[in-house]
């Protein structure tokens, strides 16, 4: 019985369906240099494998996953003009995400506290939920405690905010019915005005690599109230 | 986002893929960012539901193509700058296994890259034929035949040939 190159080594990766593979096995029964070159092929297989195998577990480069890290802003643009607003923004998001979890713990239900924890996510809660839904950055009082910024969709489709308020300033975004706390930044007491813009830039960063599209004028802003966010 | 995250759970088996095509670590990792990189610029392109394993891996080989095909164009340079790699690997065990290593690297180097992407995809990554031709973008007809030929030069290459 003739059997050709291909259909071995198709044989050795169990690529053939069950009538082709007994056809090759009554032949490799009657001609062992069959079997030994299907040997061959799997030996190879294992060779190769096992050489490449120590790259699934060596720990991975942060140039590789920092491009996918959620929690770290991407600042590709412009680097090294915005590198000290990064570490010290990051370091208030650090701080806020500290203040969350512990505001989330202590108080999990209802309160004026801004910040909750819903299965282990940050979000929106009381006052902040109100300024979230019910506020338009067209109308808001120049004194309101939490004031709007930008409204936009994300890239996944959902209405995400900046707000910026007495204790806390960040991006929510609306996941099935909340404001979930994608980016957050803690106000400190007697913050410098710079200190307070480079936030307010880092935001802005932040905001413009989560947005699809441009950001909404008021009448977008006014219709995506009136559809509750979604 | 689930994109992202997604994407970082294929990171392990990305970088593997990057290793299978590439001359060196560095050069995977090089080629396994600007994977990423480009993913996640289209990733409008790519529709839910359907495989991201795929669609990354079909991203990572046409960046690799275009970067043999750029070096080929620049093949002298590239000569020198490997002969300089060589240079500095002390140690005797370091030796050793750096010769060991780099058998099969060297092996697969020699491949046409049309038959080492598919060597990389079936023997190293574990596809099945048809999954790994629809990355390529190939009849499987073209695959097997790649996938033979490419096998039994790594058999000689590596002195395993019967």
């Amino acid at each position: 019985m003739k059997i050709d190159r291909e259909t071995l080594m198709a044989y050795a990766d169990g690529e053939l369906d069950y009538m082709s593979a007994k056809r090759v096995e009554r032949a490799m029964a009657a001609q062992p240099e069959l079997a030994e070159q299907v040997a061959a092929h799997r030996a190879l297989r294992t060779t190769l494998a096992n050489h490449f195998a120590p790259v699934i577990d060596a720990p991975l480069p942060e140039r590789l996953t920092t491009p996918l890290d959620e929690t770290v802003v991407r600042l590709r643009g412009a680097p090294q003009r915005l590198f000290f607003f990064q570490v010290k923004s990051l370091a208030a998001l650090a701080a806020a995400l500290v203040i969350g979890l512990l505001l989330g713990q202590t108080i999990p239900f209802g309160g004026s506290e801004p910040v909750g924890n819903q299965e282990g996510r940050l979000v929106a809660q009381g006052d902040l939920v109100r300024a979230l839904d019910t506020q338009l950055a067209s109308t808001q009082s120049g004194d309101a405690a939490t004031r709007i910024g930008l409204t936009f969709r994300d890239r996944e489709g959902q209405v995400c905010r900046t707000f910026d308020g007495a204790a806390l300033s960040g991006i929510a975004c609306h996941v099935a019915g909340r404001w979930h706390l994608k980016r957050t930044s803690a106000r400190e007491e007697q913050e410098t005005p710079a200190y307070r813009q480079a936030g307010s830039a880092y935001m802005m960063e932040a905001a413009q690599r989560m947005m699809a599209g441009d950001p909404m004028d008021a009448d977008a802003e006014r219709k995506a109230m009136d559809s509750d966010w979604e | 986002m689930a994109f992202e995250r997604d994407l970082l759970a294929l990171l392990p088996r990305l970088r593997r893929f990057a290793a299978s095509l590439s001359r060196n670590p560095a050069d995977g990792d090089d080629l396994c960012q600007a994977s990423i990189e480009r993913a996640l610029k289209s990733r409008d392109h790519w529709q839910a539901g359907t495989r991201l394993d795929s669609w990354m891996y079909r991203i990572m080989r046409n960046l690799w193509i275009d970067e043999v095909r750029a070096r080929t164009r620049r093949s002298q340079t590239f000569v020198a700058e490997e002969g300089g790699l060589a240079v500095g690997n002390d140690g005797d065990k370091q030796t050793e296994m750096a010769v060991e290593i780099g058998n099969v690297g060297r092996a697969m180097e020699k491949l046409p890259a049309e038959q080492r992407e598919v060597i990389a995809l079936v023997l190293v990554e574990g596809f099945a034929y048809k999954e790994a031709a629809e990355i390529l973008d190939i009849p499987i007809g073209t695959l097997t035949s790649r996938l033979c030929r490419g096998r039994d030069a790594l058999m000689v290459h590596l002195g395993e040939a019967a």
